[in-house]
């Protein structure tokens, strides 16, 4: 049937702009919320609406207007498909807390990712330490950085620089903003990485390894095992789990993708993600803090006993943390949740 | 235009979604290039409001540089990331470049963005933004039929053009009121008669793409098509065809051959079909 469009127009505008009008109406409330007369009327405008672009889609011959109700009826569909936030959740700074319950819940959820992680990382400190080892010739080649090859300079440098770095509180902070940001950024590329399938966090995190296995044989080797663990104990206890946990997070996404069609609740699966990434980010600002202003002390100002001890007591507090917090929990936070979301 | 299973379906240009209640409306894609500066403006934007705060922060620590230094590098890092996945969050799917720019993030079954989403999205860009200059996201958008980045296939989103619409003028509905070809039956007829499917589809599709086209391009090809159905098909009198713009031309030439036979037998009675 071709459309009159002169009486069709006559028809049909004001309700058009009846639906233009609520719907700018709705689009500026935050929370975009409707009450049940506004509901209704939405319902039955975005009806109509959609008769009416049917109507001109197949009935006549005019782009312009069937531009316009199509932008129109996309409009409305949005509004009325869509579940908006609340007004309590985009603005309640006790949800955002939870982050420090949910981190360790969703780091056990996941937790055979963690250990496919550890495991990439193992294998890769396996290779980098018997390489060191048994081929001294490789050497060259893992460790490409001078201070790395020649702990002795470093070492000495170190616990000579005493002097000079004493009272340095100024560097030390620019140092760790430094390290917080380069960190984060290393650790969010592991974890989007989990994009090309995996591969590419592996790839990652295997080179870490390598490179964290080398090290500690060659520190080992020429003797300075202990300068080493007190160096980077109190900083890496925390870098390294959060590293690992960025692969987590990578090979978390990459099952999310190829699952892709299986999933029914890709928007809970996102969250875990996120949770897991903004957790590690937690980690590594203490972990940057820890390195500029505690790590780069040595002795004779802090025995190295005494800093070994600093970072056997965090490792033990995050294992404690991320095993234990939120589990007896979880039960009575689902259950408040599902009564919030309810209520 | 096909419907897929997972009801979308995309072209280049556009998005088609069919609803459940079986209406099909389209959304135009937004290409790299109007990204890339409304990404440009955005990003212009971010260092101003760092600088900004960083002026703020070196009057705050003047003790202290060093720990303004770390103030401001964490500031700066945190604000980038949080600058586009709060303002697409909170502000449906938009930054003050989209904006600007007239681009709109949306869920790719053409809801509102939910904030989870904006946030993967925009923390996806460490990968996007691979070697450089967002290379692996230009080539991710150039390859994919959505136009989507790597952010946005993770994230399950798309970027739509968001021009500014309106109810088309009144000029539409008197160009729409009257078809001057039902004036010569006879000549309306042959047309009806000599056009193939193709032929009708044609003019059909290129009248419907009016707005896709640009304004040489859309010029040319009308007046081809009009000089060819004039000259091959259906001679209307001079007298006609010298009132009548090629757009006009082909837009009653389409609606002659999609009406019914009942548009024109009766306009013989002066009652005449619109279209």
């Amino acid at each position: 049937m071709i459309l009159n469009l002169e009486r069709f127009r006559a028809q049909a505008q004001p309700r058009w702009k009846d639906l233009e009008s609520l719907l700018s109406a709705l689009e500026s409330r935050p929370d975009r919320r409707l009450d049940s007369a506004e509901a209704e009327q939405l319902q039955q405008l975005y009806a109509q609406a959609s008769a009416d672009l049917n109507r001109v889609t197949h009935g006549a011959l005019a782009p312009d207007l069937r531009q316009y109700l199509e932008r129109l009826v996309a409009r409305a569909y949005a509004e009325l498909h869509y579940t908006p936030p609340t007004r309590s959740q985009l603005w309640q700074p006790r949800r955002w807390l939870r982050i420090f319950t949910a981190f360790p819940e969703s780091f056990r959820r996941q937790s055979r990712y963690f250990a496919m992680a550890a495991l990439v990382t193992i294998s890769g400190c396996t290779l980098g330490a018997l390489a060191v080892r048994y081929d001294p010739a490789s050497v060259d080649v893992l460790l490409p950085a001078n201070y790395l090859r020649n702990p002795g300079e470093r070492v000495h440098e170190e616990e000579q620089g005493q002097a000079r770095h004493s009272n340095s509180a100024q560097i030390e902070a620019e140092f760790s903003a430094q390290l917080i940001r380069h960190n984060i950024q290393v650790a969010l590329l592991a974890a989007a990485l989990g994009v090309t399938f995996g591969i590419g966090t592996a790839l990652l995190l295997f080179e870490n390894g390598v490179l964290l296995g080398a090290v500690a044989v060659r520190y080992t080797q020429q003797g300075f095992g202990l300068f080493m663990s007190a160096w980077l104990l109190p900083h890496g206890v925390f870098e390294i789990p959060s590293i690992l946990i960025a692969g987590q997070a990578g090979f978390y996404l990459a099952r999310l993708l190829l699952h892709r069609r299986e999933d029914r609740n890709v928007r809970d699966s996102m969250r875990e993600w996120l949770i897991l990434v903004a957790g590690l980010a937690m980690m590594l600002v203490w972990a940057g803090f820890m390195e500029a202003f505690f790590s780069q002390h040595h002795a004779p100002v802090l025995p190295y006993g005494f800093k070994v001890g600093v970072g056997l007591a965090e490792l033990v507090l995050l294992t404690l943390y991320l095993l234990l917090i939120g589990r007896t929990e979880s039960a009575r936070v689902t259950r408040s949740g599902l009564a919030t979301e309810n209520g | 235009m096909t419907i897929t299973q997972s009801t979308r379906a995309a072209t280049t240009s556009e998005l088609t979604i069919a609803t459940s209640e079986g209406v099909l409306f389209r959304l135009p894609l937004a290409g790299p290039a109007p990204r890339l500066y409304a990404m440009l403006l955005d990003i212009v934007i971010v260092l101003g409001t760092v600088n900004g705060i960083g002026l703020l922060v070196y009057w705050v620590f003047a003790k202290a540089p060093g720990f303004g230094v770390m103030v401001i590098t964490l500031a700066e890092f945190a604000i980038g990331f949080a600058y586009s996945a709060l303002l697409e969050g909170y502000w449906n799917g938009q930054t003050i470049g989209k904006r600007l720019f007239h681009l709109r993030v949306i869920d790719q079954d053409g809801l509102p963005l939910r904030i989870e989403q904006a946030w993967v999205r925009n923390l996806m860009r460490v990968f996007d933004a691979l070697p450089f200059a967002y290379l692996v996201g230009g080539i991710s958008v150039l390859s994919s039929p959505l136009m989507q980045r790597f952010g946005d296939r993770v994230a399950g989103t798309l970027v739509t053009r968001q021009t500014p619409l309106s109810l088309p003028d009144e000029e539409f509905w008197t160009r729409q009121k009257y078809n001057s070809f039902t004036e010569y039956p006879t000549i309306a007829m042959q047309l009806r008669r000599a056009a193939t499917p193709e032929l009708a589809a044609l003019i059909q599709d290129a009248l419907r793409r009016r707005n896709e086209l640009a304004t040489y391009a859309r010029r040319e090809i009308y007046r081809e098509l009009a000089a060819y159905l004039q000259s091959e098909i259906c001679p209307f009198p001079d007298e006609l065809i010298e009132r009548l713009s090629d757009e006009q031309y082909l837009m009653n030439a389409s609606s002659i051959l999609f009406a019914d036979r009942g548009a024109i037998a009766s306009s013989k009675i002066g009652d005449l079909g619109q279209g």
